[in-house]
């Protein structure tokens, strides 16, 4: 929990008692309050500036609440460690924590290794970085919508004047803007020079009045009078444009306006005149004529589309700086879509996609699971003990066998084989001893020149070369150690076990092999210290 | 995955293939090894378009020295796109399995509207607009203008293409009308010249049906075509319908007064014929003749014989051509005269002219109309069963599908109707009678502006919309009925509840709208929130696939409004000539069109959806009905 620094008392509660939360809505008249429930019962209210950061703290607090729920316990040692992190963000500890919650397996790797001192947070989390891209990637920021609901004009008379009462709320107003770029574009240019903003909605709500009632003659007959209003019962040409723009770009899949456009389809007075009675109006009527189906359409579009105003910082009660903002996004939008070249392209991949049966295709990826092994060590000294074992088990069954072959067939088989080789001569050593040497001289070279550049950046390791498996055996630092300086002594037995006419050339190939492993110790203990040195310094990092 | 079909080797795309569509193939194969036509039916959601495809292809891959050529007409240009990518996944595939020796030149074919990349002349309102401002620019005697007056302005797409002459060609490859466009753009070449001069060597065009079945079209662009052909009619069960459409004409007052217009600049001997039309409008009474009456009446008024009425539209053509005229979209009501003229000279039988001073509906409104009706499917789709050695009608719903090929008078080689096989049950018929106060439901005409059907329709749909997930879609039978229907559910408050769930979008009879509309409700669909679109009329061509139509609602039976008179005419042709009932034909007629709205929402058989027929009527239709949606959905 944020702690306002200028309160007097410090509020800590834990996550885990908080069971609910409630707000109030944008746009009533009520505060920005954030409600919080709790477990045993009494709430937290928090009265917020604004909504924007309102809504911050909601949605936070409703992603605590939510994995608080579902993982159903806590992890106090993981909450608190990361929290000392000085290179991690707020939100970034937040994820690696509820990462570890998921995930059991790096829960239990994070113990053994950042706990065990092995390694850094850091770099533990380093190498998982693709984790982490995923998993935030994986809950977009949700966004808020308009309201689903039509704003009609329900007249609320009292019965006995004919009086005609509405009710506009800021919301309402937002919405109208959005759906109908005409009305906002009379409001920007009326308001406050031409009437005042209550006289600008009696207008409306009158042109509105007067299309609840679909008397396309009267409306205009009042539209001849009023020039204004006229402008609210007209059809909306910014729509009609904007509609031309967009046609361009829908799919064509559903592009039925293209089959009006095709030759021949549908040729005017051909075919039989269809059932429907066409409502006939005469011509001037005509741009006062809407249907509730058009403006239902426009609704749902504006809805689909999400909120544009809202998140920019407007307060919804200043209505002018609404419609100047919605304008501004409608601009924004227009310029994307010039800028927009690919969308051929794209809308043709789309139709490619679409045009796939994905029930017929076979499994795109080989029907196997990768192999994911919690300890190699592990599995592969058990591996080892099995074969032991199973060695164990057979050798009863191998005496035998062996006995059948005398040990003169044997003695004459193996002559044969070694006069087969003097005939054919050894071809070519097991391996090309050049080759064998530039291999080896190269990976020196690479765990010597690591060296320089491990000191300057901890993320960066040598290891992160190799695949997982191997490296995540290589962690086990200590015991790689007690492994490679037992190299010591066999690379000096092997010296001296050959005769001294070849002595020297073994003695070549052994050289870089005894560079590398000084090499590797050299930076096993800068490593040792820099750690220690690290624990040093936050002796309560790992608690 | 790749198999043999006796000698052919066929190549589809997809490492799965549903048995159906092996026997699909097989029977297809038959037929253009018969050099015949055939009928096949198989139900939507088993992958039609792409076994016919591959089969084709394949077929024409195996006989390398004598490939046969595809035509393939779909009845709208969404549908046209929708080919052509599965075309080329199809072309994609054959390509990497057998290197460029696969290569095709496949293309899709519509107007200038559609194609034009001109931004000068594509911005042109309509499809009229858009041929006429071409023509401005790309007309003979207009380019032979500009040459000595550089002032004048001409196409520099076109130019360009002329220019390029011979090397103006499409590299092989499928093109869809985007990529036409795209390729245009890029080329600086006029998509539309290039594809109409492609189509003649392509290896598969994709077109609407206009272009075969419409006399005057398939004069112009389909002349070019080899025999060896095979033309598909896919979505074929209302191929009877367009065919009638392309040879029936109406014209109205204002037709005449624009005629006259066109007229006055042209003053030719037509006149008299438009004169004679006008007498024919003043009529008080409904009249209705016989061709062959009316051309003799027509003798004997005017003195225009049969002979004479008979070339009038290609007389007018080479007339507007002499003239020099390029604003052809003001001529279109001069065609539609010259047009009724030429086929009123030809055809002697199967047609009545039909004269009405109002619509039956509206009696004090005058609007007087007069009707050149078609009552015969087969005569313009008779020409193209004689030129081309296959033609494959195909669609997921022609039962009975015996009375196709008397509908259209031709005799297939192989005729038959695929079941489709469910391993697990995808669909969910349902025939609603009663609403939730158990009183009936229908659209039945004295029970359509029944409050308490009303109502009991809102309810059925509240109820869906809060439990089924994603996209839903309702049908109407008329647009009226659905903007009456809707109003009142606005006015009773059903409406709001119902957006509390979904977002709702409507069809209209405005097509941009509608479009936009269609748009919006597949991104409401795509992001999650869900949404009911209503459509007026019991259109199909649109795929409510997957996520996009988990539940379709039919609100009603699609009759035909059966007090017109063009459609008595039908029904009373029907009756003399092929013996087929009123009543079968009309119950048919509905059952095709609601098996083929539900049948929408299927796509494989790993999508599912479920089908709710509001109308008591449908439970006595509904065995007819469970036949139409392919035979397997007995429940």
């Amino acid at each position: 929990m944020p702690n306002d620094p200028k309160s007097t008392t410090k509020l800590n509660v834990d996550f885990k008692k908080i069971k609910g939360h409630k707000f109030t809505k944008e746009g009533s008249s009520k505060q920005a309050l954030l409600n919080l429930t709790q477990d045993q019962g009494g709430n937290f209210i928090f009265e917020f500036d604004s909504f924007a950061d309102r809504d911050v703290c909601r949605e936070y607090v409703a992603n605590a609440i939510a994995f608080h729920a579902e993982a159903g316990r806590a992890m106090p040692e993981a909450s608190v460690a990361p929290l000392n992190n000085e290179q991690l963000s707020r939100a970034e500890t937040e994820r690696l924590i509820k990462l570890l919650q998921e995930n059991s397996e790096l829960q239990k790797l994070h113990k053994q290794f950042v706990f065990g001192n092995i390694l850094t947070d850091a770099e533990f989390w380093a190498t998982r970085k693709k984790l982490l891209d995923k998993n935030d990637s994986r809950t977009p920021k949700q966004r808020l919508a308009l309201k689903n609901e039509m704003w009609t004009v329900k007249p609320l008379s009292d019965g006995q004047s004919n009086r005609v009462t509405f009710n506009l709320t800021p919301e309402i107003i937002h919405q109208i803007f959005a759906e109908k770029p005409a009305v906002r574009q009379a409001y920007l240019s009326f308001v406050p020079n031409k009437m005042s903003e209550k006289e600008f909605w009696t207008k409306y709500s009158r042109a509105e009045y007067l299309h609840s009632t679909r008397n396309v003659v009267a409306a205009a007959a009042e539209a001849a009078e009023d020039e204004e209003l006229a402008v609210f019962l007209k059809r909306d040409d910014m729509l009609a444009s904007e509609a031309r723009r967009k046609i361009r770009r829908v799919d064509p899949t559903v592009d039925m306006e293209a089959d009006k456009g095709d030759d021949y389809i549908h040729l005017p007075d051909h075919g039989l005149p269809n059932d429907e009675v066409k409502d006939v109006l005469e011509a001037h009527y005509e741009p006062y004529r809407r249907s509730f189906s058009q403006d239902l359409n426009q609704h749902a579009a504006v809805v689909l589309q999400g909120r544009v105003v809202g998140r920019i910082d407007v307060e919804l009660g200043d209505t002018r700086s609404v419609a100047e903002a919605l304008s501004r996004s409608k601009q924004a939008e227009l310029s994307n879509e010039i800028s927009n070249r690919n969308l051929e392209r794209e809308l043709s991949d789309r139709i490619s996609k679409m045009a796939e049966i994905e029930d017929l295709q076979g499994p795109q990826d080989p029907a196997v699971a990768p192999l994911s092994i919690k300890d190699p060590r592990d599995y592969f000294d058990s591996q080892q003990a099995n074969a032991l074992k199973a060695l164990g088990d057979t050798g009863s069954g191998a005496k035998p066998l062996k006995s059948s072959v005398s040990s003169h067939e044997a003695y004459g088989s193996l002559r044969d084989l070694i006069s087969d080789i003097r005939g054919t001569g050894l071809s070519e050593p097991i391996m090309n001893q050049e080759v064998a040497l530039k291999v080896l001289g190269s990976l020196t070279q690479n765990i010597s020149s690591t060296r320089f550049n491990l000191g300057n950046n901890p993320h960066e390791s040598v290891l992160d070369g190799l695949p997982k498996v191997t490296k995540e055996e290589l962690l086990h630092v200590t015991r790689l150690k007690d492994a490679m300086s037992q190299v010591y002594p066999k690379l000096q037995e092997i010296k001296e076990s050959v005769q001294s006419d070849f002595r020297h050339q073994v003695s070549l190939l052994v050289h870089p092999m005894l560079q590398a492993l000084d090499a590797a110790f050299a930076h096993y203990d800068a490593d040792v210290q820099r750690r220690s040195a690290k624990s040093g310094e936050r002796p309560n990092g790992f608690v | 995955m790749k198999f043999q079909i006796e000698d052919v080797t066929v190549y589809f795309p997809y490492d799965n293939i549903y048995p159906e569509q092996y026997s699909y193939m097989v029977e297809l194969k038959r037929a253009l090894d018969a050099k015949g036509h055939c009928l096949l039916e198989m139900p939507t959601g088993t992958g039609k378009t792409i076994a016919l495809l591959s089969l084709i292809t394949s077929y024409a891959l195996s006989k390398p020295s004598n490939p046969v050529k595809l035509l393939y007409c779909t009845r709208t240009v969404h549908e046209m796109e929708k080919t052509l990518a599965e075309l080329r996944f199809l072309h994609n595939y054959q390509v990497k399995h057998l290197g460029p020796s696969a290569r095709i030149l496949a293309l899709g074919l519509s107007s200038r509207k559609n194609l034009c990349v001109n931004p000068r002349v594509v911005s042109a309102e309509n499809r009229d607009s858009v041929d006429a401002a071409c023509r401005k620019l790309t007309a003979s005697w207009v380019r032979a203008l500009a040459v000595e007056n550089p002032n004048i302005p001409t196409c520099e797409f076109f130019e360009n293409y002329e220019k390029a002459a011979s090397d103006a060609v499409l590299p092989p490859g499928v093109y869809t009308l985007q990529d036409l466009r795209a390729f245009g753009k890029e080329k600086g070449w006029c998509p539309y010249f290039l594809a109409r001069h492609m189509v003649q060597f392509a290896n598969v065009v994709v077109y609407s049906y206009q272009y075969l079945l419409d006399p005057k079209v398939a004069g112009i662009i389909s002349k070019e075509m080899q025999r060896e052909s095979v033309v598909v009619f896919d979505e074929a069960h209302n191929i009877d319908n367009v065919c009638i459409e392309a040879l029936s004409v109406s014209v109205r007052m204002q037709t005449l007064e624009g005629a006259t217009r066109n007229l006055n600049r042209m003053n030719q001997e037509i006149e008299r014929l438009v004169q004679y039309f006008k007498g024919r409008l003043q009529t008080e009474n409904v009249e209705k003749e016989g061709p062959v009456t009316f051309v003799a009446s027509i003798n004997a008024q005017v003195g225009i014989d049969q002979k004479m009425l008979r070339f009038c539209y290609d007389r007018l053509h080479s007339l507007m051509l002499t003239l020099e005229i390029t604003d052809t979209g003001q001529f279109l009501h001069i065609q539609t005269i010259c047009d009724l003229a030429t086929l009123v000279g030809t055809y002697t039988r199967g047609f009545s002219i039909i004269i009405e001073p109002f619509d039956e509906r509206m009696p004090h409104i005058p609007d007087p109309v007069l009707q050149l009706c078609c009552h015969d499917a087969s005569l313009a789709i008779k020409p193209v069963f004689e030129r081309f050695q296959s033609v494959v009608i195909t669609s997921g719903t022609l039962s009975p599908i015996d009375l196709y090929p008397r509908l259209l008078n031709f005799n297939p080689v192989v005729s038959r109707s695929f079941t489709m096989s469910l391993t697990r049950d995808c669909i969910c018929p349902m025939v609603l009678t009663r609403g939730s106060d158990q009183l009936p439901v229908s659209t039945k005409y004295d029970l359509r502006s029944d409050p308490g059907v009303e109502k009991n329709y809102g309810k059925l749909l509240l109820e869906m919309v809060s439990v089924v997930p994603d996209g839903i879609v309702c049908f109407f039978v008329s647009y009226s009925y659905m903007d009456g229907i809707v109003n009142s559910w606005h006015e009773s408050g059903i409406l709001k509840e119902i957006m509390q769930h979904k977002l709702v979008f409507i069809e209209t009879q405005d097509v941009v709208e509608t479009t936009l509309a269609l748009d919006n409700y597949r991104r409401a669909c795509d992001c999650g929130r869900g949404a009911v679109f209503s459509r007026g009329k019991v259109a199909e061509g649109i795929d409510f696939d997957r996520h996009y139509g988990r539940l379709v609602i039919m609100f009603g039976v699609p009759f035909q409004y059966t007090l017109s008179r063009i459609l008595l005419a039908r029904l009373e042709y029907l009756r003399e000539t092929f013996q087929i009932k009123e009543g079968d034909f009309l119950t048919f007629d509905a059952l095709r069109q609601a098996a083929q709205c539900v049948g929408r929402v299927i796509r494989s058989k790993a999508d599912y959806g479920m089908m709710i027929f509001a109308d008591k009527r449908f439970v006595s239709l509904c065995t007819v009905t469970i036949v139409l949606l392919g035979n397997s959905t007995i429940k």
